[in-house]
């Protein structure tokens, strides 16, 4: 039992990776705290059920439109907010309450078009039958979106370090003013993390009815604490070390619906909260803490 | 000069406490020509609670996005109070006060963090309260997520009548921090920290007493909601949507001041009983929309409009 | 100094690291009633880490702090102040959305270190801040910023005052005004430990100096002998030369 909880809780780890990546890598460029996040991978989560339901399409396709469609309502909404904020005298504060009202309007439109009941897909259409792997049988499903997860977390990385943009983009996170001083675009690269931000939030989304059951509108504020833990236990600002925060929220997570089910949802809440506290620079990395 | 100083400052305090006793005093005879006494109480209830939320954001710049957490405590410590030891309603009340305040020094240490970083995890931990006292394990003690029955203590008349004086204490407390040394010193804190410290203000123990403070009216107004009511489920108790309300009827009408948040209430509220109730996804829309533009352009919130010009809003 | 006078502030061994960085590796001196220490060295050689420990915004790490008398160190900045400690601030941070007059008040209220109580009406005229003491310090410009952080310290009527880069930004008839200011301050008592780049402001202020590099002392004495000194010389080119 503690083998199937560790090696499902690795699966989800990468799933949950991705779910923290985006508001990290946002975090990282910004340091603005997106609180839409959640409400942005629901939208991805209705994207893929509506693209199913209507024309059949994959889920893998859906996450490729999704995408696309993401990075391009990125940019946009970057440009109208964001350079705003960044000239606020507390613009990390600022974020989080603008960020907040920009949730509650996405959820509001979201639970208008859609209604509020909880939709889900088949797990069939990602492969019938479970998968053995390592001796334990395990969804398909869930391998297939750990699998995409740990692709674009990959894809994350080859941006970051083998692109110009990526390597412009690293510049812009250890300093923002610096990169200004060296001529970087720095809103062009920033307006392209965002809108990157939000589509692996999207494709999270995509994923989301597979690993995380039905999706309703409402679902955005408790990704938020899952998302917020996953990249607090990680590193805020180092998109990479999400991985470490997602895999240990994943086992956690896994251990405690084996052993202390009932407790369970408790995770999310106390592991922000212990680390926030404890290690507020994350796993390793920068503080948060006031002087 | 000094003397011209103090009678402009007893006109504010004026001002300020004329303010506060016509609010109070409208709510107090409103149940008499009104009938909707629930949704008076409510209104009471979201004024204190903006109110309450002001004492801590408004005065120090910490914005307690889990501030239902205190609300919820006291409406669950009055629950148990009256259901395990058959306590009367008032000392339900006192219990249910200090459940609040108990929560609030186990999260003293939050405010090491920073601003974004307490919003987060003090609503992470009003979650983590709420999946304790919904536990189905623990139903024996809290009902679990079956919610609770208090109809023998239900008495809407009094406990209206308790809400309107918690709400005329808040909102004293208010006038007091507004035109006193001690909030002062609180708003030095908000602007540095360090500043203040080398002003020689105690910077924890401000932040502490005004946490306190915030943190015993949300759970004053949580008992004297769970005695309203009497019948409740733990989601109704710890509903996102208090925190949310208080947080956007603060903002709307503007922080530290006495007028905004009661302003906020006022308008905002009075729109979602107009047209929220039937459909809450259009209100929602609306002070989403509402709480955007208010930060790219009005940050300070409708009194701002004023203030900026040089006019002074108790 | 005069052996016969009490030493208002004795730094003993004071040590202060980041991480594996020394930014102060056993630094002491003493300070009597009414001198004016200056604190001189290239970027990086202490001299801001040496305020901040004094004034309790960082613990140090090893070595003491002995204010008439009574260890001080680890003591709260809020007590320093009450205990007649106080500072300027490099980047001064007033309460911006408060009033002029209502940034010393809070001072004067919270932190004034006994002594006759301050004329704050007095005190803002002689900073040439009384103009604007009704408007919000948001208003005032950062010349005039870094003297309400002035004004704000010298509203707790201090013994011993920290001064961290206050020339910075002056034009050079406020500098003459400002140096004169505080040589009356010292003239009156009060102890002084600046923190300049501005070598004339230091020598116009200054009793003696002590020179800082690499967070250890290299001399101590005064200013025009610190200007002959080999190792001063050294150090101070060799700072040039990176800078």
């Amino acid at each position: 039992m503690l083998i199937g909880a560790i090696i499902s809780g690795l699966m989800f780890g990468l799933y949950f990776t991705l779910v923290g990546l985006g508001l990290n890598l946002v975090f990282g460029v910004m340091r603005i705290v997106n609180l839409a996040h959640g409400d942005f991978l629901m939208l991805g989560s209705f994207a893929a059920y509506w693209l199913f339901t209507l024309f059949g399409l994959h889920p893998l396709l859906a996450a490729v439109a999704v995408l696309v469609v993401f990075v391009a309502v990125g940019l946009p909404i970057y440009y109208g907010v964001v350079p705003r904020l960044l000239v606020a005298r507390d613009s990390e504060m600022l974020s989080i309450i603008l960020f907040f009202g920009l949730s509650q309007v996405i959820e509001a439109l979201a639970a208008i078009a859609f209604g509020t009941s909880e939709r889900s897909i088949p797990g069939r259409v990602l492969g019938s039958g479970p998968v053995s792997f390592l001796g334990q049988r395990l969804p398909s499903a869930w391998v297939f979106g750990a699998a995409v997860s740990a692709v674009a977390v990959a894809c994350v990385y080859l941006y970051l370090y083998r692109t110009r943009l990526g390597t412009l983009t690293r510049a812009v996170m250890v300093s923002r003013e610096e990169a200004l001083a060296t001529g970087i675009d720095v809103h062009r690269v920033s307006a392209i993390a965002f809108g990157i931000g939000i589509a692996l939030a999207g494709i999270a989304g995509v994923f989301a009815p597979f690993m995380l059951g039905s999706v309703t509108p409402a679902m955005g504020a408790d990704i938020n604490v899952a998302a917020f833990a996953v990249i607090v236990v990680g590193t805020l600002g180092n998109p990479l070390g999400t991985v470490i925060g997602g895999i240990v929220y994943g086992i956690g997570l896994m251990l405690m619906q084996t052993y202390l089910s009932s407790w369970a949802n408790l995770l999310p809440n106390l592991l922000l909260i212990a680390v926030l506290l404890f290690r507020p620079e994350g796993l390793f990395g920068r503080a948060v803490r006031r002087a | 000069m000094r003397d011209a100083r103090s009678v402009s400052g007893l006109r504010r305090v004026f001002g300020d406490l004329l303010l506060a006793g016509v609010v109070v005093a409208v709510m107090a005879v409103a149940p008499s020509v009104y009938s909707n006494q629930l949704l008076l109480f409510n209104f009471v209830m979201f004024l204190t609670l903006s109110q309450g939320l002001n004492v801590i954001y408004g005065f120090t710049g910490y914005l307690p996005f889990g501030y239902v957490g205190f609300f919820g405590a006291g409406a669950y410590g009055f629950a148990l109070a009256v259901m395990h030891l058959h306590a009367p309603p008032l000392a339900a009340m006192a219990v249910g006060a200090a459940a609040a305040l108990v929560l609030a020094v186990i999260l003293t240490p939050l405010f090491r963090l920073s601003g974004a970083y307490f919003a987060i995890a003090n609503l992470a931990a009003a979650q983590a309260v709420y999946e304790i006292v919904s536990n189905p394990a623990l139903e024996d003690i809290t009902k679990g997520p079956y919610g609770v029955s208090l109809s023998g203590v239900f008495a809407p008349e009094t406990s209206y009548a308790v809400s309107v004086a918690i709400l005329a204490g808040t909102l004293l407390l208010v006038v007091w921090l507004r035109n006193s040394r001690f909030g002062l010193s609180l708003r030095a804190i908000k602007e540095d920290p360090i500043s203040a410290a080398m002003a020689g203000v105690a910077v924890v123990r401000g932040r502490t007493i005004a946490w306190l403070c915030s943190a015993l009216i949300a759970g004053l107004v949580g008992g004297a909601f769970a005695w309203q009511i009497s019948v409740f489920y733990p989601e109704t108790a710890f509903s996102a949507q208090f925190s949310i309300f208080a947080v956007v009827f603060t903002l709307f009408g503007g922080a530290a001041t006495l007028t905004g948040p009661l302003l906020g209430v006022f308008i905002l509220y009075g729109i979602y009983n107009t047209i929220g109730i039937t459909v809450p996804q259009y209100f929602q829309l609306i002070y989403g929309t509402l709480i955007v533009a208010l930060v790219l352009f009005l940050p300070n919130g409708l009194v701002s409009l004023l203030t900026k010009r040089g006019i002074r809003v108790p | 100094m005069s052996p016969d006078v009490m030493p208002l502030l004795k730094v003993e061994q004071l040590e202060k690291r980041f991480g594996g960085f020394r930014a102060l590796d056993g630094v002491s001196f003493h300070l009597a009633p009414g001198e004016v220490l200056g604190l001189v060295g290239p970027n990086g050689s202490g001299k801001t880490t040496c305020i901040n420990v004094i004034s309790g915004l960082y613990a140090g790490d090893g070595g003491q702090v002995v204010f008439e008398g009574q260890r001080i160190d680890g003591a709260k900045m809020h007590k320093l102040a009450r205990r007649g400690i106080n500072r300027t601030f490099q980047s001064p941070k007033p309460f911006l959305s408060l009033t002029v007059r209502e940034n010393v008040q809070i001072a004067a209220r919270y932190g004034h270190a006994g002594g006759a109580p301050v004329d704050l009406d007095a005190l803002l005229a002689s900073l040439e801040l009384d103009r604007h003491a009704d408007r919000p310090a948001e208003d005032l410009n950062s010349a005039q910023q870094k003297t309400l952080d002035l004004a704000r310290a010298l509203a707790t009527s201090p013994r011993l005052l920290l001064i961290d880069e206050l020339a910075a930004g002056l034009n050079p008839a406020e500098l003459h005004r400002m140096a004169d200011r505080l040589r009356v301050l010292a003239d009156g008592g009060m102890a002084m430990l600046v923190v300049e780049h501005l070598m004339g402001f230091i020598d116009r202020v200054t009793d003696r100096v002590i020179v800082l590099n690499a967070g250890r002392e290299i001399f101590e004495g005064t200013l025009a002998a610190a200007t002959r000194d080999p190792d001063v010389i050294r150090v101070f080119l060799g700072g040039a030369a990176h800078a």
